[in-house]
């Protein structure tokens, strides 16, 4: 399997008012072909950063300030006025035309809230023609609304109501057209932010299933962000944590649910509530993450940490291997760090 | 979201449901750019070029006049910018002693006050112990014109830093203040700065072209025009701040009334502010101006009229939003009266949109009392007034003399371009700002 | 302790000019169609559905911030649909309600302090000694200390747990004996949850509290919830205690509901009996049972009668055609 995206000690800071909150902190990141790579952490942890920044969509305040985002292109794009060569790609280094090119036809997003990313005064259909035109200019329009109706059709929704305006869908099915949208042009790499966080747990149910069947029809790989451990565990093949803006532990879905290594990963897990184990006692982390414009040295969990150290304190620890298979950035599985 | 400080989080929410609401973010192909945040280099050329024109125009104005005032005026303005240093350096001592927890921040104002206070006085008694015949005029020309100048000076010294970080939206503000002010200044000191009399008749040629001797030329009536534009500010800035005043204390309060209550009274209110709204304004205001009267207050109220509807639908609009807020519904759920409701929870969250109208406002209020006295409607006819020169300015168009009407009409350009440019950053900066907490 | 019966509201739809002229009747978003429930003193009564089912409805109804299209609220004796002017005011201390988003519940423009004593303010209540003494014993209580520190701060300088918690001072101020709970942990991160659920049973013990807790997330409701009753469409399907609606549930719904809840646990098997479609519009819902056309144990009985609510095991209401018998 080779990776469709490799990301290398990025860092994303945004400039405010107050300083410089450093919200994505040199952040290693694999994810291989056809697998889906569950991105979790609580609110503020940069998980959302992380994904916008992969499209370089980091808004305003915000700015990449180093790394490799690194895709493997599986075709050569030609686009009026320049050209992106196949094979494995910077793109950080690609200049606007080149990354307009790429995204939404080998990188798409889609968002937390269906309600406003559709325009209310376009119907779907013209949704479908333009995001298509806009990237294959010589399709016609009967083309693409044919191409969108079969989208439709795959996510459950009747074709023929390609003609209504988004006022006219409930929620789930908006956020279905705009998977739809998404996978109009065959992305390699569907980044999806919180897709159903904004719905009821039915809706939600029924739109990750259908999100496992596309991903299978069209050969995606999907990036999942989202603060829901229940979702990832029945979609993800892979999970990351991260916490203040640092990955902390990267593993196969199996082994982070049953032998969580980092402290923090422990604690999350503990503080999920399962509705199939009623008698689980809910467990909480004290405190609160640091403040991102004031960071603290070495491990940011430390203060909410039970196994805290001395060595915590100096620097953060960095994401290393362990035999099992995880990456675990904590210094109680360092070698040659004593334990308490 | 992103990032762990709510600050952040808000402005990044506003940002991608912007941009979002906007486009689409599959329709917007283009990397997110801010508003105003990032303008190209043309639009700051073009920026400076207005901006500096104006102001420099109207400094040079001022300029011109003391140059050739044989009078008083080089001692004013000395005095005027002595006092504003005055000014400028107690609220420098006041940033200090609140820095050190001496006073709070509220009390602190009062140390400037104080000082203001004990100027004043010094200039009262300097004034009617050196001109006891028009001690009254000197003094406020001396003492407010300080008192202008101090405030430019602090509102650079204190606001510069804050509205820097807005990039070109702050860039506005500062600009439109600074031209406000330059002309709000030209007003008060104009008595004592003007080289001639600007009511009196044949000082110099009747229509005379720009000399040395009279640097913008001569009205057709003989009278300085340079004395006729410095002084003619006064009506128009009365005008304008009489009408803003009774629009903010009629609209303002009628939309947080009417839209919080609701139902009948609401929707009866709504119907009489529309109907007035969907009247052409100059010709209302020209109706008005013509049943009332001239004068100042009358004129005033006819612009009143006119402009009390854009009010009471930007209250509006921002109470139904505001009202629907959690923490509003909270304070009902908390037994509150509608009144507390009203001015401790709504009000705060509707004045910043209502001053970005204001301010708007101003700038209309100014070309429509031009447009008043410009048909006849508005002054007694031996008021230095640019409406007036205007009119009659077009009379003399004909003959070839450009100047009577070129130079008040540019300022009440520059006057209602200050005003407009403070409503247009003012917009852009206050309304992030409310979103922020929403 | 709290006692609904009938309760009604309908929201009339907005129409167009040219709708309005031409139709004569009105549409109605039927968001709370004829319920009855009763919740016990001290009890914490959970209150189940998705949006659309009118559970946000209820929970404003029962706190007058909504008035009622008809029925009743029994409350300490009285019935408080009707009652206005000042001992509605007074009654309002009796009744509290917290929202689910803390950011937008709290003024921005107001420090936590002044927030907190101004429900002692809004209700003229102490001198301002006494409101600041209040406000700072609050704060304590919800474990905001030392209290003097946050008196001054603004909103935007806590974090998300801390803002929920001003919340519940603010509400718990003036010494409610009721107290309806919108989603008091939606917004709230995952790591804190428990702690949030933990502070509001103390509160309940130390202030003799009865709760409407109103959520979406039955996960996170079972470790509260003393009674749950489920709500679709305005009606109510399924009431219960919370152990037997986990371990029993009857109704098709409730079951459907459960099994589309994630579950942490990569090796669970995947339920099968999600419902497909979406809540339908609560303006024409569907005539007979309202879940009959996603019900996937639907008979020729379920689209022709309503189905009433009735008591099927011990504590245990259901309105289903399944179990009416």
């Amino acid at each position: 399997m080779t990776n469709l995206l490799q990301i290398e000690n990025l860092s994303v800071e945004y400039k405010t008012r107050r300083g410089i909150a450093r919200a994505v902190d040199n952040v290693f990141l694999n994810l291989e072909e056809n697998k889906t790579l569950g991105l979790a952490g609580e609110s503020g942890c940069g998980k959302s950063t992380l994904g916008l920044s992969i499209m370089r969509l980091v808004p305003h305040p915000g700015r990449i300030n180093e790394g490799k985002i690194l895709f493997n292109l599986d075709e050569s794009l030609i686009f009026e006025g320049g050209s992106v060569e196949k094979g494995q790609i910077d793109l950080m280094q690609l200049d606007d035309n080149q990354m307009r090119a790429i995204r939404g036809r080998k990188l798409a997003y889609i968002f937390q809230d269906p309600m406003t990313s559709l325009n209310p005064l376009i119907r779907i259909g013209d949704h479908f023609t333009e995001i298509i035109q806009a990237h294959e200019e010589d399709v016609k329009k009967d083309e693409a609304i044919n191409r969108g109706e079969e989208i439709l059709e795959t996510l459950g929704i009747l074709p023929e109501r390609i003609t209504d305006y988004p006022h006219q869908f409930s929620g789930g099915m908006r956020q279905r057209v705009m998977i739809g949208l998404g996978i109009a042009l065959r992305p390699r790499l569907l980044i999806a932010d919180e897709p159903t966080t904004a719905l009821d747990v039915i809706v939600e149910a029924q739109i990750l299933d259908e999100l496992a069947t596309l991903k299978k029809q069209f050969n995606l790989s999907m990036l999942l962000i989202t603060h829901n451990l229940g979702v990832l565990a029945q979609t993800a093949d892979d999970i990351a944590i991260m916490y203040t803006g640092r990955v902390m532990e990267i593993a196969k879905t199996e082994s982070l649910f049953e032998d969580p290594k980092h402290p923090y990963t422990q604690c999350l897990l503990k503080a999920v509530p399962d509705v199939r184990k009623p008698d689980k006692t809910l467990a909480w982390i004290a405190g609160a993450p640091p403040d991102l414009i004031d960071p603290i040295p070495g491990c940011m969990f430390r203060p909410r940490c039970e196994f805290a150290m001395e060595i915590c304190a100096t620097q953060p620890p960095p994401l290393e291997k362990l035999d099992t298979g995880q990456r675990v950035a904590c210094y109680l599985y360092t070698k040659g760090v004593s334990k308490k | 979201m992103p990032t762990l400080t709510h600050e952040l989080d808000c402005e990044l929410k506003l940002v991608l449901t912007q941009t979002k609401s906007i486009k689409g973010i599959f329709l917007q192909l283009a990397p997110i750019r801010g508003t105003f945040e990032g303008q190209s280099k043309r639009w700051w050329i073009i920026f400076i070029v207005i901006i500096g024109g104006s102001l420099s125009l109207v400094v040079s104005l001022i300029l011109l006049a003391i140059n050739s005032n044989s009078g008083l005026g080089v001692h004013v303005v000395t005095a005027n910018i002595i006092i504003g240093l005055i000014i400028l350096y107690s609220d420098i001592v006041r940033k200090r002693v609140v820095k050190y927890k001496l006073l709070s921040q509220r009390l602190s104002i009062l140390l400037i006050a104080g000082i203001s206070g004990v100027i004043a006085i010094i200039t009262m008694g300097l004034s009617i112990f050196f001109i006891p015949a028009a001690w009254i005029e000197f003094f406020g020309a001396v003492f407010f014109g300080g008192f202008v100048v101090g405030i430019i000076l602090i509102f650079l010294y204190e606001g510069f830093p804050i509205l820097n970080v807005y990039k070109s939206s702050g860039w506005i503000t500062i600009a439109g203040f600074l031209i406000v002010s330059a002309i709000i200044y030209m007003t008060v000191v104009a008595e004592w700065i003007v080289p001639y009399d600007p009511f009196t008749l044949n000082v110099g040629p009747l229509l005379g072209p720009p000399t040395p001797q009279f640097p913008l030329g001569t009205t057709s009536l003989g009278q300085d025009l340079l004395s006729r534009t410095i002084a003619g500010g006064a009506i128009m800035l009365q005008v304008a701040f009489v009408s803003v005043i009774i629009c903010f204390s009629i609209g303002v309060p009628l939309g947080l009334f009417a839209s919080y209550r609701g139902g009948i009274i609401d929707n009866t209110v709504s119907l009489i502010m529309n109907a007035i709204f969907a009247f052409p304004g100059l010709i209302l205001a020209i109706a008005i101006a013509a049943i009332l009267g001239p004068g100042v207050v009358n004129m005033a109220l006819a612009i009143a009229v006119v402009y009390i509807p854009s009010y009471f639908r930007v209250v509006r609009s921002r109470v139904i939003t505001v009202k629907e807020l959690p923490y509003v519904e909270a304070s009902v759920a908390l037994g509150g009266s509608e009144g507390a409701i009203v001015s401790r929870y709504i009000l705060p969250n509707v004045i910043p949109s209502a001053i970005v109208v204001m301010s708007i406002n101003f700038a209309d209020a100014i070309l429509v009392a031009a447009g008043l006295t410009f048909v006849g409607l508005g002054l007694p006819i031996d008021v230095p007034d640019w409406g007036w020169d205007l009119t009659f300015g077009s009379h003399q168009l004909i003959t070839g003399a450009w100047w009577v009407i070129t130079f008040p009409g540019l300022m009440i350009v520059i006057l209602a371009l200050g005003f407009a440019l403070i409503g247009e950053g003012l917009n852009e900066i206050l309304t992030p700002k409310l979103e922020k907490g929403v | 302790m709290i006692e609904v019966k009938n309760l009604v509201k309908y929201f009339p739809v907005q129409k167009g000019f040219m709708d309005a002229l031409f139709t004569r009747e009105k549409d109605f978003v039927k968001a709370v169609d004829d319920v009855s429930f009763k919740i016990e003193k001290g009890e914490i009564f959970g209150l189940a559905g998705e949006s659309g089912s009118g559970k946000t409805t209820v929970g404003r109804l029962c706190v007058r911030l909504t008035p009622a299209t008809s029925g009743e609220i029994i409350f300490e004796g009285q019935d408080i649909t009707k009652i206005k002017g000042k001992q509605l005011r007074l009654l309002k201390r009796r009744l509290q309600i917290t929202f689910q988003d803390p950011t937008s519940s709290l003024n921005p423009r107001m420090t936590i302090g002044n927030a907190i004593a101004d429900a002692l303010r809004l209700q003229n209540i102490g001198t301002r000694t006494e409101q600041r003494k209040q406000t700072e014993d609050a704060l304590e209580r919800v474990g905001l200390s030392p209290a003097s520190a946050f008196y001054d701060r603004y909103p935007h300088q806590l974090s998300g747990g801390q803002r929920q918690r001003v919340i519940f001072a603010r509400a718990f101020i003036l010494r409610p004996a009721f107290v309806v709970t919108d989603e008091p942990v939606a917004m709230v991160d995952v790591s804190i949850r428990a702690q949030i659920l933990n502070l509001m049973r103390d509160l309940q013990k130390e202030l003799d509290l009865t709760y409407l807790y109103i959520t979406h997330d039955l996960a996170t409701a079972r470790h509260i919830c003393d009674r749950i009753g489920i709500m679709y469409l305005g009606k109510f399907f399924e009431i219960a205690d919370s152990r037997a609606i986990y371990e029993n549930a009857l109704h098709p719904y409730t079951v459907g509901l459960m099994s589309a809840i994630p579950v942490p646990d990569p090796k669970a098997e995947k339920s099968e009996a999600i419902p497909t479609g979406e809540i339908p519009s609560p303006i024409n819902p569907p005539p007979g049972c309202r879940f009959h056309p996603r019900c996937p144990r639907a008979f020729e009985r379920c689209p022709k009668e309503e189905p009433e609510l009735l008591l099927v095991e011990k504590n245990h209401w259901v309105a289903c055609h399944l179990y009416s018998d």
